[in-house]
């Protein structure tokens, strides 16, 4: 099966059809974040304690909120959802003030089991505020610092502007994905960094395999405009971008519908990076390398 | 036949084995996240210690606790520093749920000393502000009981200068006493025992007191000599007098200790994440499959194969350097799955390419793969030096997310490169001099 065979798009000319609506994305996104108050955080960047617990029936949510509340004077919030009819609560709490952690899981055991005591704890977790801190700055450095050596790489084996293009596509996707997490209410979480992490993975690849075409096809034809290499480029590895992004969005599909809860936050991460990775580096990417190089052209190559 | 397809045909059939075995016989470790069990990120209290010290009082205070853990036949793993300021430690104890015994015995400073009692017991501190009018002498301190079931304590005063204290320990275990209660032996240092010995000669009659981490756990009367053993009573069951030795063996905590994190999760919730986890991989992994047998027909099926034996690779490598693999690992499998496809997706489309370009089925072939590897490098390496950065500054997390990506890698780049080569090489080998390849172009 062929498809994708000899395609000439001009996909340079048409980039403002990406472009706009890619920003208006990521304005929105972004007043999002600063109408909420900032990102929303889980407990493993700002502190707190989660307990999920598996329940006889169906759980009385109601009452279980107003015990805990109850018992766990100064804390400000405590949410308890029904977890998708599994019988399942999640309890998160903020942490109280001043109380020592370690005592925190009896008090909220406590507080249950004036309900019942025939539910199982199947997952608890407290993180003081230090720790939270220490883990937003941790991964924060680790992204930029990854950031930064793909970019010196990219400098050192292309030229700086593809690196920098590359990158800024890069930091595009990143901005994207945060802008419609926030859109959703989706927690940021750890294993949702893991997931940026990939996605920052797949996204680089990605932009470096439309580049890598760019610079052999100069050295082929070298003569042209530089827009028109590009639009060759990106058309003759059109088929491979399709049909990468085509089977991996499969499998990140497939754990967006069959990977249950734990890994749902993670997926639909690689679900969004996927389309508007393989977009921009066609529409960000590929225009920003342009414009660098009507900028600041270069002599020769590489 | 030819002789270098059959080597290299060897080479990987060696190698599939040898993973097979490893598999096999080795099993992946699976982290907390994964079969249940918990973990705590503690701080020590090491800012009391002089600035030179801290390093040396973090390392005792690791040390110590881990004698405690492995004092309950709990843990494997070791306690490790943890976190960037240097002050942390990550206790993982897989398999368990209920950390409220290990906390208080972590928890705890376990400083012994043993005292001199002045007076007491008293019920109240007004009570002996009262007998000794209002102020305790220098030499003297207040030490409250611990508190008994029903959460009444009292004080005595004893002299400040302890006779013996944990340091001069030499053992502690589980014993019973005649009255067949739980109780907490030990044996003196040559030295302590020397002291003691001459203390109690003195004091037959007299009351002493045994400290615990400030509290009193009891105030035997001297009846005779005492030189290198004794008990302490006073347990109210026998986990509490078990604990009590366990504290005293691994020593005094040089400094305190907060608990900052707690984590826990039931074994069964770290198996439902593996099997969706797997059931969705598999599903995943069938369309992908089956959309490359599609669109590649025969070559399809090189891909296939070499995406399979990835998966082996790297599971294989992960148990041979005892990784554990926890939910950020498997986020890194599934970038590299993603990059095998892509791989193979690459080297098969470069190929197309160059035929209709008119290049003749070898000729082909070379020049696909040729082109397609240096494309391969780049997003290859690049990856790789950001997990290099992942991998330093990262958490815990973030640094099994890179070891797993770095590994899948550059297995990746055997399998669709190397296996995936010599699998289309045995196909032109099977035929005539002009051979075709089955890669899903129309003829």
């Amino acid at each position: 099966m062929e498809l994708f065979k000899n395609t000439d798009f001009d996909f340079l000319a048409k980039k403002w059809w990406f472009i706009l609506p890619s920003l208006l994305l990521i304005l929105t996104g972004l007043a999002s974040v600063v109408a909420r108050g900032g990102l929303l955080y889980s407990i493993d960047f700002k502190g707190g304690a989660e307990m999920e617990v598996r329940w006889p029936e169906t759980p009385p949510i109601d009452r279980i909120r107003a015990v805990i509340t109850s018992d766990l004077k100064g804390v400000s919030v405590v949410a308890a959802h029904d977890l998708t009819g599994s019988n399942e609560v999640l309890i998160s709490t903020e942490l109280p003030t001043g109380k020592d952690l370690a005592v925190l899981r009896q008090t909220i055991d406590q507080a249950l089991s004036t309900i019942t005591t025939r539910y199982s704890v199947r997952n608890f977790e407290v993180i003081g505020p230090q720790i939270g801190a220490d883990l937003r700055r941790q991964a924060l450095m680790a992204t930029a610092g990854a950031s930064g050596g793909m970019l010196l790489y990219l400098s050192h084996r292309f030229r700086l502007s593809y690196g920098v293009a590359a990158a800024l596509a890069m930091a595009h996707d990143v901005l994207i994905t945060i802008g419609v997490f926030s859109l959703l209410h989706q927690e940021i979480s750890l294993t949702v960094v893991a997931a940026l992490l990939t996605l920052i993975g797949y996204s680089m690849n990605d932009t470096i395999v439309v580049f890598d075409r760019v610079r052999e096809d100069r050295r082929i034809y070298g003569r042209e405009p530089l827009a028109k290499t590009i639009n060759r480029s990106i058309n003759e590895t059109l088929s491979r971008t399709l049909l990468t992004s085509g089977l991996t969005l499969l499998t990140a599909l497939s754990l967006l519908l069959f990977g249950g809860p734990v890994l749902h936050g993670f997926s639909l991460v690689l679900v969004i990076g996927i389309v508007v990775g393989t977009l921009s580096s066609i529409f960000i990417a590929s225009p920003i390398l342009l414009f660098w190089e009507r900028c600041w052209p270069a002599g020769g190559l590489q | 036949m030819n002789r270098a397809l059959m080597r290299k045909t060897l080479f990987i059939i060696t190698i599939t084995l040898a993973s097979v075995f490893i598999v096999a016989r080795v099993p992946l470790r699976l982290g907390l996240d994964l079969s249940g069990g918990a973990s705590l990120v503690l701080r020590v209290k090491a800012e009391d210690a002089s600035a030179g010290r801290q390093r040396e009082v973090l390392e005792q205070t690791r040390q110590i606790l881990e004698r405690r853990i492995n004092a309950y036949g709990l843990s494997e793993a070791p306690i490790q520093p943890y976190g960037s300021e240097g002050n942390e430690l990550l206790v993982q104890v897989p398999g368990i749920t209920d950390l409220s015994r290990i906390k208080n015995q972590l928890q705890r400073r376990g400083v012994l000393q043993w005292y001199a009692v002045d007076s007491g017991p008293y019920t109240s501190t007004a009570d002996i502000m009262a007998s000794y009018g209002g102020v305790i002498p220098y030499d003297r301190k207040l030490v409250p009981t611990k508190p008994m079931a029903d959460g009444q304590r009292s004080w005595f005063v004893l002299r400040s200068k302890p006779i013996v204290s944990g340091t001069d320990l030499r053992d502690a275990r589980l014993a019973f006493d005649a009255m067949e209660q739980p109780v907490t032996a030990f044996t003196l240092s040559h030295d302590a025992a020397t002291r003691f010995r001459q203390y109690t000669e003195a004091n037959i009659g007299k009351r002493s007191a045994i400290v615990f981490d400030q509290e009193i756990r009891s105030v035997p009367v001297i009846e005779e000599v005492i030189s290198d053993s004794g008990q302490i009573r006073g347990a109210r069951s026998r986990e509490e007098a078990e604990d009590l030795a366990v504290n005293l063996r691994s020593g005094a905590l040089p400094a305190a200790i907060e608990i900052l994190q707690e984590r826990t999760v039931e074994a069964s919730l770290g198996a439902d994440s593996v099997r969706r986890g797997l059931e969705a991989g598999a599903v995943g992994l069938v369309a992908v499959v089956a959309a490359m047998l599609l669109y590649y027909s025969r070559a399809g099926a090189n891909a296939t194969l070499a995406l399979l034996l990835n998966g082996l690779l790297l599971i294989a490598v992960l148990s041979c350097f005892r990784a554990v693999l926890t939910l950020p690992g498997i986020a890194g499998a599934v970038l590299t799955i993603g990059m095998a496809v892509d791989s193979n997706v690459l080297i098969f489309e470069r190929i197309r390419e160059e035929l209709r370009a008119g290049k003749s089925t070898a000729a082909a072939l070379a020049a696909g793969f040729s082109k397609a590897f240096a494309t391969l490098v780049d997003t290859h390496v690049t990856t790789v030096v950001s997990c290099f950065f992942l991998f330093f500054f990262g958490t815990p997390a973030v640094k099994g997310f890179a070891t797993t990506l770095v590994i899948g890698l550059i297995t990746n780049l055997f399998t669709s490169v190397f296996v995936s080569r010599v699998a289309f090489d045995w196909e032109l080998s099977t035929q005539g001099r002009t051979p075709k390849l089955s890669i899903g172009m129309a003829r």
